[in-house]
């Protein structure tokens, strides 16, 4: 393999476009066997570190943490617009049966209600039963929906088991090429989102009263 | 002072619950004038071709973030004098100035309340009746 490694590199360089801007290494082909046997030899320490084996467990793995997310991503969309379906449908529910509470009432303060027939009455009744049953269903939907929790809580664990492998194999590769460096801060590019432990933080509000008080703090 | 009701309203998140949610919940305060926007570029367009008297805007969002539609609508002309209310889970104190120091009206966290919503967007009302 050593010598296919600079052989593989050197052929790249050749085919690639951007080869031409790689004129001083082609022109010294030595470079690249150094660059080869330099690339295997870390190819054979984190070998022998037992980091590669590790790592690649956890790169073949990562196709399916990705497919986990995804699931997780959609599991919880579909249970809150569920959620949300049935409460809007149970609040209609509540609001016709408020309405003809409201006509009953109506009737009864206006002096009509000896007019009402005791057959309009028992549909009244009948309709409110029915409502009724039809709220208790949208509950119960509410309720099953709640199963994303015990769902995706399963696969939050697969994928974290996932991420400690990840995290084994670095920390080893770390402490072996460990510098003196300052640690840089990495700028993401993303917002921060949740903050999920504020205990013990400083820089971040715990509730909406520690946003107004920061606010007004500062005139606000 | 306008009520809640006699608002139209803008709500920008690029989550279609939260919309849904945001959206309910000023529906339970009486104000059914209420459109949607996934991101700041569709707010901004949406700001620029139709008249709105809020804004609820999200911050953590594709293509334009909260904080930058806000800086926008607050460069805008046309637009500066709309209230911005953000309803976001950054909950950095440096974001918090950073909204707050861009022009934002209020800052809610989230999770939130119906009744912080619906006490945020009062105070702002009351606090333009009393600066008109």
């Amino acid at each position: 393999m050593s010598a296919v490694l600079p052989a593989r590199a050197s052929s790249d360089l050749h085919s690639s476009p951007a080869s031409a801007g790689l004129g001083g290494a082609a022109q010294h082909p030595e470079v690249l066997t150094q660059i080869g046997l330099i690339t295997r030899q870390v190819h054979d320490a984190l070998h022998q570190l037992g980091v590669m084996p590790k790592l690649k467990e956890a790169a073949s793995g990562l196709p399916d943490a990705r497919s986990r997310l995804t699931y997780i991503a959609e599991k919880c969309g579909d249970t809150a617009n569920r959620v949300l379906n049935s409460v809007e449908q149970a609040k209609a529910e509540q609001a016709s049966m408020a309405k003809a509470a409201a006509a009953l009432r109506g009737a009864k303060g206006s002096g009509m209600a000896a007019s009402l027939d005791a057959a309009g009455v028992f549909a009244l009744l009948d309709e409110i039963d029915a409502a009724r049953d039809r709220t208790n269903a949208h509950l119960t939907d509410i309720m099953m929906a709640q199963d994303f929790h015990d769902l995706t809580g399963q696969v939050v664990a697969k994928v974290v088991s996932l991420a400690l492998i990840v995290e084994d194999g670095l920390v080893a590769l770390l402490r072996q090429a460990a510098v003196d460096e300052p640690v840089r801060k990495v700028d993401s590019g993303i917002l921060n989102g949740p903050v999920v432990n504020p205990a013990g933080r400083s820089d971040v509000v715990a509730n909406q009263g520690e946003v107004d008080d920061l606010l007004a703090s500062l005139g606000f | 002072m306008s009520h809640p009701r006699d608002l139209k309203i803008l709500v920008v998140d690029d989550f279609s619950t939260m919309r849904r949610i945001v959206r309910g919940l000023l529906k339970e305060m009486g104000c059914d004038n209420v459109e949607e926007a996934e991101d700041g570029v569709h707010a901004l367009r949406t700001l620029q071709s139709t008249k709105f008297d809020f804004v609820v805007s999200d911050i953590n969002m594709p293509n334009m973030n909260g904080f930058d539609l806000l800086k926008s609508i607050k460069a805008d002309a046309t637009l500066k004098h709309l209230p911005v209310l953000m309803v976001t889970a950054e909950a950095r104190k440096e974001d918090i100035l950073l909204a707050a120091q861009s022009g934002a009206a209020g800052y809610i966290v989230k999770p939130f309340t119906k009744a912080v919503l619906e006490d945020k967007i009062l105070k702002i009302l009351q606090k333009m009746a009393v600066a008109a």
